[in-house]
C-alpha cells in the first residue's frame, strides 16, 4: 500500500460520506492486512498528512474531523465535523459546495451560524488564533 | 482556531484559560485563508505546502506579522 493510493482513498471516503474510513475499512480496500493499512496510516501521519488518536485510527485528515466537534459542516447533503474554525471554513472549499456551520461561542457557547453561498460567507463572528503559526505542530489537537 | 461572538468574547476566553491574545480577524478573513489553503486531497500530485508556500498564502491575505512567520 503506498501513501498516496491511501491518502486519496481517505479523502475520497471522506468527502462522501462525513467520516474518514477505519483502518480495517481501508485495509479491506485495498485487499491488505489490517497491519498493514495502520503503517501506511502512521506514514501519512509521521508526513503531517492526518493526525492519529491513540489506536492508530484517523482523528483528522484535514479539514475533516472523525470525531464529534463543536464545528458541524453540512454542505452538499452531507454531514461533517471539522477540527477547527478554520477547518469549518475549509470544507466547504474542499467541495466546492455552499454549505452551512453550526457552532459555538469559544467563550460562552452561544449557537452560531454560518452561511457560504456563491462563494461568499456570510456571518456575524470573529476567528481566534491562539497561537503563532510556527506553534501549531506542537500540540496540533489543542491547536 | 475558535470562533467568538465578539472581540469582547474572545478577551474574556483568554483571561479564562491564561492565554496571551493571538490574532484576531474577521469572518471574512478566515473564508478568505480558507480558500487559499484548502486544495483536493485527491489529486495524486497533492503536497503539504512549504514554509515559502504557506507565507505567500498567509501574506496573500495581509498576515505578514511576526504572529504568522514560520521561521
Amino acid at each position: 500500500m503506498n501513501e498516496t493510493d491511501v491518502r486519496i482513498h481517505v479523502y475520497d471516503v471522506t468527502m462522501a460520506t462525513g467520516r474518514p474510513p477505519l483502518a480495517a475499512e481501508i485495509a479491506k480496500h485495498f485487499g491488505a492486512t489490517r497491519d498493514e493499512a495502520t503503517s501506511t496510516l502512521q506514514r501519512l501521519a509521521e508526513g503531517r498528512v492526518l493526525v492519529l488518536q491513540s489506536d492508530g485510527e484517523i482523528l483528522m485528515a484535514a479539514p475533516f474531523s472523525a470525531v464529534v466537534t463543536p464545528f458541524a459542516v453540512r454542505a452538499g447533503g452531507v454531514s461533517y465535523f471539522a477540527n477547527c474554525i478554520w477547518d469549518a471554513l475549509g470544507i466547504p472549499v474542499m467541495l466546492n459546495r455552499d454549505g452551512g456551520i453550526e457552532t459555538s461561542c469559544g467563550d460562552c457557547g452561544h449557537a452560531m451560524t454560518i452561511r457560504i453561498e456563491s462563494g461568499s460567507v456570510h456571518g456575524d463572528g470573529v476567528i481566534h488564533f491562539a497561537l503563532q503559526a510556527r506553534q501549531w505542530w506542537n500540540d496540533i489537537v489543542f491547536t | 482556531m475558535l470562533y467568538f461572538r465578539s472581540e469582547e468574547h474572545v478577551d474574556r476566553w483568554c483571561k479564562a484559560w491564561r492565554l496571551e491574545r493571538g490574532a484576531v480577524m474577521t469572518l471574512d478573513q478566515g473564508w478568505r485563508l480558507a480558500s487559499a489553503w484548502f486544495d483536493d486531497r485527491r489529486n495524486p500530485a497533492w503536497r503539504r505546502k512549504t514554509i515559502d508556500e504557506i507565507e505567500s498564502v498567509f501574506g496573500s491575505i495581509g498576515l505578514t506579522s511576526q504572529f504568522w512567520s514560520l521561521r
